[in-house]
């Protein structure tokens, strides 16, 4: 039987909630595979070959690390999962702003704590990964489709388009033409563009799609009433360590 | 003799906690819970972000009850701005609430507590024996699910939670499905009401004297005074001078005690209360008299059985809430929002515990100042004490069943 293990390094578990979420799916895949490895849902440790793996969260300390090194050696296919193991999630938005020791003394008024940490950071900062399913949290269906692929001996495969591709299939009305701060030109679709569905302007929560242009995205959202300085936090939220403006000292480029 | 007990990683609960025993000449000698949890800095990086932004960041603390957290923070942005919302506007997040509630207990009912009065090592792996229990479980989950989804936008982090309420709100027809689905799952709870009731909960009683939890006959319905079994009440404002945090030596979580205490917060607290000051949902009230278990509890497992109560107090409400808010169509998703220098505070009734936020803001609308007290952090001092507790009642028994008892008390908790 194909074993499969879920796990979860530093994060909320929004993600593993989501894979519960998959029910009709999961009580499929119970016919098909080995839950091997999955500690939100399941007791005891396994030591073998895992076949395929998904991981949750960043890697912020060194427990997470020693965890991550030893299971990519053990899983044949590695899967990040959520937006903190693609990109280090939002705990890793100021990792540009701060040196880590004001991060833990701000938080808890020392410098000492019981492990050695990292600035939050992705699991490719550390071993090689097979794919990548961003999303705070992981789109479900994807999930589904991920595991359906590789189970069949296909590739998945998640074209980078922007959001507003799926704001213009759902028939969605344009946030940004309402004015409304909308980061879905320079989003990666995949999620079906629920939050746009509601009148809220995308997130951005798995991060960019191909070709992003920031510049002319942050001259939308100055245009819309915040600050320059504000927009770019509000890009920064979710694209953890993979945010990077050309020319971002030069203001108003 | 020297005995050392090690969980390293404690399974189905939702964060990453470890348990260390120390058992000499026959005595416990010492007991440490230590969470493993990364930190990951919300009060850090809070700071700077303008208030539209907050309750999205700190929705990311917990996956499970994400709702409670934004909506906490939400309360704090509304205080610190003197934003008072619409009536309907307050019912719909009491419904989300609902939905919160219907989820995070079910999901900690069926797939991390039950297998352990069942015998497995995952409720999955029950699905061939128990299969129309496994879909109870599930069916519950969604439930609540398709409520966070409709209401929120999406069933984890639904973005559509905001300070001055919401972008765009349910339709009638939407919110008359949601209480015909209530409906229909209210004997799918009294079943798990049931079920949970008869299981074999150990003999145990908690040494803690203090119980906390929001002056409230619902979780669902909100309150911004907290009480104390001891007959004591106090205002959001004053909670950092009841609940004192200390940084732990071994823990990522801060340790917290009120009056010197360790005390109880979560499902088995406010339903203790609800007993105590007789305020159950008449409903509820009938039901629970047909129960072999009796509250108000000293006995940590039973918060278990605490959560099926919530359950279904959830779904009655739900119903309610529904019917009202229909009365009040059609009614503005928000009110206006004018940023203004100063602090404010929000507390909430999370599906584990009392949960705490406080921001200041700049005139601006930029956050300068948060503190953030999570229900796993208040719990982690009571969960010390029952562990001591528990291991001192089980001396002698084998090392594996006394870690058994002691992670099946630390899982009752949902920390």
């Amino acid at each position: 039987m194909v074993k499969v293990g879920i796990v979860g390094l530093t994060g909320c578990s929004g993600c593993q909630c989501e894979i519960l979420n998959c029910q009709d799916a999961l009580l499929k895949l119970l016919t098909l595979v080995d839950f091997a490895l999955f500690p939100l849902a399941k007791d005891g440790e396994f030591d073998g070959e895992l076949d395929l793996l998904f991981v949750e969260g960043s890697v912020s300390t060194f427990l997470d690390k020693e965890k991550l090194l030893k299971l990519r050696e053990k899983a044949k296919i590695l899967v990040a999962v959520g937006s903190c193991a693609c990109y280090g999630g939002v705990q890793a938005q100021r990792n540009d702003e701060a040196e880590l020791e004001q991060m833990i003394r701000e938080v808890y008024g020392k410098w000492e704590l019981p492990f050695e940490l990292f600035k939050p950071s992705p699991l490719s900062d550390f071993v090689e990964v097979d794919y990548f399913l961003p999303g705070c949290p992981v789109d479900k269906k994807q999930f589904v489709y991920t595991v359906a692929s590789l189970l069949n001996g296909v590739k998945p495969f998640f074209p980078k388009l922007p959001v507003c591709h799926e704001c213009k299939l759902s028939e969605n009305e344009c946030l940004l033409l309402k004015g409304v701060p909308c980061q879905g030109p320079v989003s990666y679709a995949g999620c079906g563009a629920p939050c746009t569905a509601k009148g809220v302007g995308c997130q951005g929560c798995r991060g960019d799609c191909d070709f992003p242009n920031h510049q002319e995205m942050l001259s939308l959202l100055t245009q819309r009433g915040l600050s320059y300085e504000d927009a770019v936090k509000f890009l920064k939220v979710f694209r953890g360590n993979s945010f990077k403006v050309r020319g971002l000292n030069e203001k108003g480029a | 003799m020297r005995k050392e007990l090690n969980i390293n990683h404690l399974t189905r609960v939702e964060g990453h906690g470890a348990v260390d025993i120390v058992i000499e000449n026959s005595r416990l000698s010492e007991i440490r819970l230590r969470f493993t949890e990364g930190p990951r800095f919300f009060e850090f990086i809070t700071r700077e972000r303008l208030y539209t932004e907050i309750p999205k960041i700190v929705s990311r603390i917990c996956g499970i009850c994400y709702v409670s957290h934004r909506l906490a923070s939400v309360f704090a942005v509304e205080d610190a701005f003197g934003v008072k919302v619409n009536r309907g506007i307050e019912l719909l997040r009491s419904l989300l609430t609902v939905g919160e509630y219907l989820e995070s207990h079910s999901l900690h009912l069926y797939f991390l507590a039950l297998p352990d009065y069942m015998g497995y090592p995952s409720t999955l792996l029950m699905a061939k024996d128990y299969p129309n229990v496994v879909k109870r479980g599930f069916k519950l989950k969604e439930a609540g699910n398709r409520i966070m989804k409709l209401i929120g936008g999406k069933t984890v982090h639904g973005e559509n939670i905001l300070v001055g309420g919401f972008a765009s709100i349910p339709s009638q027809e939407e919110l008359k499905k949601v209480r015909r689905e209530l409906l229909k799952v209210i004997p799918e709870i009294e079943a798990t009401l049931f079920l949970f009731d008869g299981l074999d909960y150990p003999d145990f009683t908690s040494p803690h004297t203090l119980e906390m939890c929001l002056n409230s006959p619902s979780p669902c319905l909100f309150s911004s005074e907290v009480w104390l079994s001891d007959g004591t009440t106090f205002t959001k404002k004053e909670y950092e001078l009841f609940v004192r945090e200390d940084v732990s030596p071994y823990s990522t979580a801060k340790v917290s005690r009120v009056k010197g205490e360790p005390f109880l917060i979560g499902p088995l607290a406010r339903v203790n209360r609800l007993f105590k000051e007789e305020e159950l949902h008449p409903k509820v009230s009938e039901a629970v008299k047909r129960l072999k278990n009796t509250f108000p509890s000293k006995n940590s497992h039973l918060a278990n059985l605490a959560r099926a109560v919530e359950l279904l107090d959830a779904a009655y409400r739900g119903v309610e809430l529904i019917e009202e808010l229909l009365s009040l169509y059609p009614f503005e998703p928000s009110v206006e929002v004018n940023p203004r220098a100063g602090t404010g505070f929000g507390v909430k009734e999370a599906p584990r515990g009392t949960l705490y936020h406080k921001y200041t803001f700049d005139s601006s609308g930029r956050c300068v100042g948060a503190n953030i007290i999570t229900p796993t952090a208040q719990l982690q001092s009571v969960i010390e004490e029952d562990l001591k507790a528990i291991v001192e009642e089980s001396l002698e028994a084998e090392g594996e069943e006394i870690k058994k008892r002691a992670e099946v008390l630390v899982r009752a908790y949902d920390p």
